[in-house]
């Protein structure tokens, strides 16, 4: 220690050298995430004229509308509801399938890449063929049912049914990459605990229990907390599928700060900024309790 | 195009008014085209997408030839209509506009308040040109305290679009198409699965809020206060009046009844009922004719267009609905309005309204373009045409059927949808209603305010 100070003093050439590598990351932040946040931070105290142009400081009316509004209370609802129905089942179903592909039956390659092919759409490719399969009038599910003698079904055009439909759909597009993740972390697993537990007599249910699943953790708290930030962002099929409705039951905060920004010749760039501080808010607060409460159950090896 | 070339000469020779080319919101100098040096470029934002687009292009380019070395048009899609408007706004904010820009018809009070356009008054006072040749009912729209702002363009009707090989089986004349709500309810009976009639559902439409303000207009009811915002600006909205409110009342009996499909809001899923035979009557624009007439073909059936049906048998016509053409010109070179203006006055022309009338289904704008030969074969061909033509002629050009000028009209649509989706999913009709139409009172209120 006595010597750093005479022989190991970096120049400062060499100093400031991993800054520079950092530097293109950090001007992508800067110009796509900072810059964006801080502009959002000063509109959502301003007022907003027809043309979208902020006409000046006033204070928090913006949020204290937030707070008065039933519209916006049902929104966060809305997204709880959401961010629940697409996240457990994409990580549970997920979780089964990667399980049930450990086996060796024959074809297993075939049905991995079958079950993690969702993962290679797009949020907008995938939202259409789901569009055509609940299709009020050709729906192929309608189709389906009918072969069955039972009704059709009002899959977007029901306002207790719709979010259920998107959720089904969100979970469809998450379930690959859920598999893949998990997969790999099933693939990970060291071989020694596994062949020590069986020669303990654990097997079956048990020793994916006791044993896979806690080795298993830290994938599975991976997803929980990208899945969630996910969800609460997901904009695409809600767009595409039902904007919003029916009845404002699929209109997540996402989906109402486009609205209040951008459609129906909307242009509340203030209102729509308060509310994506709370987004902000949400994200940060859910990551948190996660990382607070689901991590110390997460067993790093 | 000879006609308004002298015309614009003749307008030179009179000495225009030079000093208001300068002005934002005026028609430049007469001469300010011929003036300018090389080739004049007109940007062109459109909404029109499939063979709308490629029909227009078209009409482009054939003005490109006939100007060439003098202007070309560059036309550029900018998605739906709100995507067009929402593009647009940012565009003025970074004074980028285009020079030219088609509109709804819902934006036109928007675009007054805008403040960034050249009203086409300016520009056919100046030039003291002919428009005796508009549809007045259409021109009406777009026309506030007489004066003309933009020029329309593509314009389409409600009608009721029905299957007559249905009406047939089910034992009704498909001569006589329903002319009242209430006929539609009798007809559906007959034609329902529920009664043992040959279609999923006698009736289908989308829960567009369009078909709403139809209505109201027809029944000879305003949408909003003000006389419908053209006697000044409107402060509300009256979609929960009562005969809006019957009109919902009676859809929402309809789905009740398993008389009428409640396909949503998606126009394309309705229209899917219809060609596909689920529903026996929709009510659609126009604008579907081509589409309709194909389907037609194609699934064996013969297709009816009638009038769009009435709340009471005495009620009038349908607002005439649509977009219109806006010329920039805050920010924008003389040489560039005029050139501008030299293009919608050639998209408006009869000729060209005959092209873009059998091409796409619009309705012309022009009524000389009825005249021209190539539209009558094309209205002998397909004379569910017609339907439309006299639909237009009998509907009077009063307030109501001007329709309704407001800033917030594309928000006010939306709310409406939020309230006929409420009831036909069992709300209470008025309650649904009045919920959307007070729902809007802030929203107005602050337009309104910025709008000044």
């Amino acid at each position: 220690m006595g010597t750093e100070g005479t022989t190991a003093r970096p120049r400062p050439l060499q100093s400031l050298l991993p800054y520079a590598y950092l530097l293109p990351a950090l001007v992508v932040f800067a110009v796509f995430i900072f810059s964006p946040l801080v502009k959002s931070v000063i509109l959502s105290v301003q007022g907003t004229d027809i043309l979208g142009n902020p006409t000046g400081f006033v204070g928090f009316v913006n949020y204290t509308k937030l707070v008065t509004d039933s519209d916006f209370l049902k929104v966060l609802g809305v997204t709880a509801a959401f961010t629940v129905l697409t996240v457990v089942p994409s990580i549970v179903i997920g979780l089964a399938l990667a399980l049930l592909l450990q086996t060796r039956i024959r074809l297993v390659r075939f049905f991995r890449t079958g079950f993690a092919l969702p993962f290679a759409f797009s949020v907008a490719t995938a939202s259409v063929v789901f569009q055509v399969l609940y299709n009020p009038a050709s729906g192929v599910l309608n189709g389906i049912l009918s072969l069955v003698g039972t009704g059709k079904v009002d899959w977007l055009t029901n306002p207790d049914l719709a979010l259920w439909s998107v959720s089904a759909a969100t979970v469809w597009m998450q379930l690959g990459y859920n598999l893949l993740v998990l997969s790999a972390g099933l693939g990970a697993l060291p071989e020694e605990v596994i062949e020590a537990a069986r020669l303990d007599g654990a097997s079956g249910f048990r020793l994916q229990r006791s044993i896979v699943l806690p080795l298993l953790t830290p994938q599975l708290f991976f997803l929980v907390v990208t899945g969630t930030i996910h969800s609460l962002q997901s904009f695409g099929q809600i767009k595409i599928l039902t904007v919003g409705g029916p009845e404002n039951r699929t209109t997540t905060l996402v989906y109402s700060i486009y609205e209040q920004a951008f459609a129906n010749n909307n242009s509340n760039y203030g209102y729509a900024s308060a509310q994506a501080m709370v987004l902000l808010l949400i994200v940060l607060i859910v990551t948190a309790l996660q990382f607070g409460v689901l991590e110390r159950r997460v067993f790093y090896r | 195009m000879c006609a308004a070339v002298v015309a614009i000469s003749l307008g030179a020779c009179s000495g225009g008014s030079s000093t208001s080319g300068s002005s934002a919101q005026g028609a430049p100098a007469a001469d300010a085209l011929s003036k300018a040096k090389g080739v004049t470029t007109v940007s062109f934002w459109h909404a029109m997408n499939g063979k709308n687009a490629t029909v227009l292009t078209g009409l482009v380019d054939a003005f490109n030839k006939a100007h060439t070395g003098k202007i070309v048009v560059k036309a550029t899609y900018a998605g739906t209509y709100d995507d067009a408007i929402t593009k647009y706004k940012a565009a003025i904010k970074s004074k980028s506009t285009p020079d030219v820009i088609q509109i709804y018809d819902i934006g036109t009070r928007f675009m007054i308040d805008a403040k960034q356009t050249v009203p086409m008054q300016e520009f056919i006072d100046r030039d003291k040109t002919d428009v005796t040749d508009l549809q007045p009912n259409i021109a009406g729209y777009y026309s506030v305290d007489n004066k003309l702002y933009s020029m329309p363009f593509n314009t389409s009707m409600p009608v009721l679009y029905y299957n007559k090989t249905l009406f047939t089986k089910a034992g009704l004349d498909p001569t006589k198409p329903p002319a009242t709500l209430e006929e539609v309810r009798t007809d559906a009976e007959k034609l329902a699965k529920v009664n043992g009639g040959p279609a999923a559902y006698g009736f289908g439409a989308a829960i567009y809020g369009w078909l709403l303000e139809q209505f109201i207009a027809s029944a000879g009811d305003d949408y909003c206060d003000s006389d419908n915002g053209r006697k000044g600006t409107a402060t509300k909205v009256e979609f929960d009046q009562p005969d809006a409110v019957a009109v919902v009342a009676w859809w929402q009996k309809m789905v009740k009844d398993k008389l009428a499909a409640n396909t949503g809001r998606d126009t394309a899923a309705a229209q899917t009922a219809f060609k596909s035979q689920q529903v026996a009557m929709l009510l659609e624009s126009t604008g579907q004719v081509g589409g309709f007439t194909q389907a037609a073909t194609d699934g064996k059936f013969e297709l009816g267009v009638a009038n769009y049906p009435k709340l009471k048998a005495s009620d009038s016509g349908p607002i005439i609905g649509g977009a219109s053409l806006w010329i920039d010109g805050a920010g924008h070179a003389d040489a560039s309005k005029e050139a501008a203006w030299e293009f919608v006055k050639y998209l408006s022309e009869p000729a060209t309204q005959a092209t873009w009338h059998t091409g796409t289904g619009y309705f012309p704008i022009s009524k000389a373009a009825l005249q021209q030969p190539a539209d009558v074969a094309w209205r002998q061909q397909y004379p569910q045409f017609d339907v439309a033509v006299q639909q237009l002629q009998n509907t009077p050009l009063t307030t109501h059927t001007q329709g309704c000028l407001m800033g917030v009209m594309p928000q006010a649509r939306k709310a409406s949808e939020d309230g006929i989706e409420a009831a036909l999913n069992g709300t209470d009709a008025q309650q649904a209603m009045t919920k959307a139409a007070s729902g809007l009172s802030s929203l107005i209120s602050t337009y309104n305010a910025s709008a000044k």
